[in-house]
């Protein structure tokens, strides 16, 4: 496979220029761009986690959160500067991860996938009502008129917090491409295939699954802390337990790959948006879509454009995964 | 004092009932069809707008009783027919993600049919009886001798009949009862119908205590989660001890400090799943390490 520096970011670039071509072409979806992006971030994390290594988790939003409400707490008490704040974010995700990490990922899938609902609604419980002092519960934190001017780019207009999301995501996206083609994701990988050839073959697949998970609370606080910092409020709906299916829904649709991500949420926010522009029960849309890209497009959207991809190249179709080494699925 | 924590732990009781009837058929899908059964709560969703239909217009409960649960019982059989025999032996990952879409299909029904306001169902009967000083009305003291009711005809369903251990020694194996020539899928088919049926039944009952929303069954959802969990999975007698302990958790938890109602259960979840992931009644070995066994 070809390793050189350009086609790590060949892709990325591609990508990026797409979202920034659409913000250009329709100027009233700015918005609905940045929350793609953001999204897309989040779901990437979530996708480490069950595209690589086959984990369910209906916690996510928690890791969300802790990004959103370490800037938020310190934006709104502490500082003014909103890197610091993005990078407090970060750390905050390394350490969960590094912590609740142990205790986790050696359950198994069911188990993994409640005990992290059940820490997702003890942290709502945490910030609506044990923290409410720093955290204002259900009326949420403000912030906005409290930050400060920040060089290069200014974060306080939404045009410059869009370009700066672009920068994070090509960076996220760089680092996605890498890990697709490294030992790691390869390990990460191997887990979901088969953990006991894994251990028979010499990893200490506990570090292995570490490693992924920590991977995810950073991607996902990084999301939340974007979220964040875009909106200039954080509410305690940002960590509600009844959120993680959507997360689940957009990993599903896209499929997997370095896009599927992406592409899943582009699909899940786009049905979402269209949907409700004309009905407001996007609920049984979202369900029947599931279910038809559950039994008929098992690649999502991704690993379906890949095979249409693939039938225009060579005229005739392959099945998703064949066509590239990813993990399609 | 005294009377209000007795009352409290009656209506833990009454929430225990609930809970039990709801969690039979996640504790029977996890334990004899290898599936986490998400979407078991439509049912329950079901029974209890079939119940408010039925009883706002024509005023008859027991007609809504009857309605709700063979709704429930109907919707499950397709349900289960139409799609759940596709994903048996799937992996885990791809049952809830189809269960979930299926309970996300249920609530969009619901929602189109009988929009999205919460609705009040009025009580069948309004008796309040004193028992050692405090009042409790006579309507929750029912549904829970009709729950407990209902575990000893399961129970004995499953240990006298024919049938009831054909199910049990699928939830040992199921290869090995296929191969002893009963039709398995048959089983699958008839428990999973008396399973929602049930959580209709639950539904049913709980309406008139809670009323009725499109999103009743996303609560229920995970407390009825957390109640298979502790009791162990495909534990029947294990659901019902950890109903017990749900109700009282959340009833008694509730009186002495509120927010306990909701999160009470989760903190019993996260310390059993740390310690012992198996819970109550569970068979040892099952819950750690990634393989399927």
């Amino acid at each position: 496979m070809d390793k050189s520096f350009l086609s790590y970011i060949r892709g990325p670039i591609v990508m990026i220029a797409l979202l920034v071509a659409a913000r250009y072409l329709f100027p009233n979806k700015m918005t609905f761009l940045f929350e793609v992006s953001t999204f897309g971030i989040y779901i990437i994390a979530n996708d480490i986690l069950y595209g690589y290594m086959g984990m369910v988790s209906f916690g996510q939003p928690f890791y969300l959160g802790i990004g959103a409400y370490t800037s938020a707490i310190y934006l709104a008490h502490i500082g003014h500067n909103i890197f610091v704040a993005i990078g407090l974010a970060i750390i905050m995700g390394l350490l969960a991860g590094l912590l609740f990490g142990p205790a986790y990922i050696r359950l198994r899938g069911d188990y993994f996938a409640l005990i992290n609902a059940a820490t997702c609604a003890m942290g709502l419980f945490m910030v609506e009502k044990i923290l409410y002092p720093i955290t204002n519960g259900d009326d949420g934190l403000w912030y906005r008129s409290r930050f400060h001017e920040t060089p290069f780019l200014d974060l306080r207009k939404p045009a410059d917090v869009f370009w700066f999301t672009m920068i994070v995501l090509f960076l996220v996206l760089v680092f996605y491409t890498w890990l697709d083609r490294s030992t790691l994701g390869a390990g990460l990988r191997g887990i979901k295939a088969s953990e006991s050839k894994m251990k028979f073959l010499g990893y200490d697949t506990f570090k292995l699954r570490w490693t992924g998970f920590t991977i995810m609370t950073i991607l996902a606080s990084l999301a939340g802390s974007l979220y964040a910092i875009n909106y200039g409020f954080v509410n305690p709906s940002i960590t509600e337990p009844a959120r993680a299916a959507e997360v689940l829904v957009a990993t599903l649709l896209g499929g997997g790959g370095v896009y599927g991500p992406i592409f899943g949420t582009l699909a899940f926010m786009g049905i979402k948006d269209f949907v409700s522009s004309f009905m407001d029960r996007w609920e049984l849309a979202v369900g029947v879509l599931t279910i038809i890209v559950c039994f008929k497009f098992k690649g999502g959207v991704w690993g379906t454009l890949q095979t249409i991809g693939a039938k225009f190249k060579t005229g005739k179709a392959k099945p998703a995964d064949a066509v590239s080494g990813e993990n399609a699925g | 004092m005294f009377e209000l924590y007795l009352t409290a732990v009656i209506f833990g009781l009454t929430i225990s009932g609930i809970l039990f009837l709801v969690s039979v058929g996640i504790c029977i899908g996890f334990g004899l069809m290898r599936i986490v059964n998400m979407e078991q709560m439509v049912y329950y969703t079901f029974g209890a707008y079939m119940t408010y239909a039925l009883v706002s217009s024509t005023g008859s409960f027991l007609l809504g009783l009857l309605c709700g649960t063979l709704v429930a019982a109907g919707s499950g059989y397709i349900v289960e027919t139409q799609l759940l025999r596709r994903v048996y032996g799937k992996e885990l990952m791809f049952t809830m993600v189809v269960t979930f879409s299926v309970f996300m299909i249920g609530i969009g029904l619901i929602q189109y049919i009988f929009g999205l306001s919460s609705k009040p169902v009025g009580m069948p009967f309004k008796v309040i009886v004193t028992i050692m000083g405090a009042n409790v009305p006579l309507y929750r003291v029912i549904v829970f001798i009709i729950s407990i009711t209902v575990y000893f005809l399961i129970d004995m369903f499953l240990n006298k009949t024919i049938f009831g251990r054909a199910i049990r020694a699928g939830i040992e194996n199921p290869d090995q009862v296929q191969g002893l020539g009963i039709n398995i899928r048959r089983i699958f088919t008839i428990t999973f119908v008396v399973a929602s049926g049930l959580a209709g039944f639950g539904g049913v009952l709980n309406a008139p205590l809670v009323g009725v929303t499109p999103y009743m069954g996303f609560e229920m959802l995970l407390f009825a989660f957390i109640t298979v969990i502790l009791g162990g999975l495909g534990s029947l007698k294990g659901t019902l001890v950890s109903a017990l302990i749900m109700g009282q958790v959340v009833s008694v938890g509730g009186t002495i400090y509120g927010p306990l109602a909701f999160v009470g259960p989760f903190i019993v979840m996260f310390i059993v799943i740390l310690f012992r992931p198996t819970g109550l009644y569970g068979v040892k070995g099952r819950a750690f390490g990634f393989e399927e066994e």
